[in-house]
């Protein structure tokens, strides 16, 4: 299939998937229709055998490619539309599984493996805590109606299928390589696996290397961010609120979507040493 | 590798979706991170095209950029829960426009 005639099927991939993705967001309380269970199913098929078809085989990661990237779409879809948050949290740690899957596909084993543990086991027992501390207990009304569902499916829709469009027209299957000699970024190979493919085995002692030889400079960088993060979210979430009168801390009356803040009570701090 | 963009370039939009149109405080910053996701996969997609490694140690760097946002970004969510008690987008609509 020529680039720009997949780039049309995919678009109306997009349009089905984008629809679904609208029926299935939380709007008043309503649960995610048939209808949107239909449909969002019939467009990840579509998206998975046009693409597994089209560019999987010989070496694109083949039955496995299906099936991790239907895993991480079907995942994220499912995060951004459930509507309970712990449930949202573990379908992200799903997609986070088909995500490291798709890494190894792509020769990335210390990526795969590193995702898993930073986003699986740290950020994401950081959220459940966050969603421990701050929970509602029942049916909060900011779990089950959306912002503007019609307007973030557009912008997010449209963005995806035109990036899409232009990657498939740019890179078609059996588009030729790049010309591009091998480089490792620094002269260390292990001696045992010196031709086993394009990229290097002991990809963790090569990435290690690469890391300490070439990219030095911004690996310090990013450890003193990681200590500027750690000391500044410490000092942001110790500062103590004032509370006026003993209902403060009360969640307010529940408001509908579109109601300004400007009728609700104003809120007036009061200013007592801390 | 046009199907490891493709799919990159879906987790981005998804997350995007979620980002623009969830009223959970935590939601909205858990589409971010969806976000960052769809960035890796991107990476490292290009990284083997080119066949080298540039691509997984960004993918690495770009990781620890996502820890130091989620820890931040939650840090301000517990400050603003304790603000208004709730964790709605909406009681912050008189900062909008």
């Amino acid at each position: 299939m020529s680039g720009s005639a997949l780039a049309y099927v995919m678009y109306a991939i997009f349009a089905l998937g984008g629809l679904g993705v609208y029926f299935a967001l939380p709007q008043e309380g309503r649960w995610p229709s048939r209808t949107a269970v239909v449909l969002g199913l019939a467009a990840l098929l579509g998206f998975l055998v046009l693409l597994g078809l089209e560019f999987a085989p010989d070496g694109g990661g083949g039955l496995y490619w299906v099936l991790f990237a239907g895993m991480a779409v079907f995942a994220a879809a499912r995060v951004v539309t459930h509507h309970r948050p712990v449930y949202s949290a573990i379908y992200f740690v799903v997609g986070v599984l088909a995500v490291a899957g798709m890494m190894l596909l792509l020769a990335a084993e210390f990526v795969a493996v590193a995702l898993v543990m930073i986003y699986g086991g740290a950020i994401m027992v950081t959220y459940v805590f966050v969603m421990m501390l701050a929970q509602h207990g029942g049916r909060p009304i900011y779990d089950h109606s959306s912002r503007a569902p019609l307007g973030a499916v557009l912008a997010g829709f449209v963005l995806t299928a035109t990036l899409s469009g232009a990657i498939a027209e740019a890179l078609p299957a059996g588009a030729a390589a790049p010309t591009t000699t091998v480089n490792y970024d620094v002269d260390f190979r292990p001696a045992a696996v010196e031709e086993s493919g394009p990229l290097p085995a002991g990809n963790t002692a090569a990435v290690g290397a690469t890391l300490l030889a070439r990219y030095m400079v911004p690996l310090e960088i990013a450890g003193v961010l990681l200590l500027i993060a750690m000391v500044g979210a410490v000092a942001v979430a110790r500062k103590r609120i004032p509370v006026t009168e003993a209902g403060a801390l009360a969640p307010p009356a529940e408001r509908p979507l579109g109601q300004s803040g400007r009728e609700a009570e104003p809120f007036v701090p009061e200013l007592k040493k801390v | 590798m046009t199907h490891y963009l493709i799919v990159g370039a879906l987790l981005f939009g998804l997350g995007l979706v979620g980002f623009l149109s969830r009223r959970n405080l935590i939601i909205v910053f858990l589409s971010t991170e969806l976000m960052f996701q769809g960035a890796v996969v991107n990476f490292v997609a290009f990284g083997r095209l080119h066949e080298n490694l540039q691509g997984q140690s960004f993918a690495l760097f770009l990781l620890a950029i996502a820890a130091v946002e989620a820890s931040l970004a939650l840090a301000l969510v517990v400050l603003l829960f304790r603000r208004k008690g709730t964790l709605d987008v909406e009681v912050w609509r008189a900062m909008q426009g």
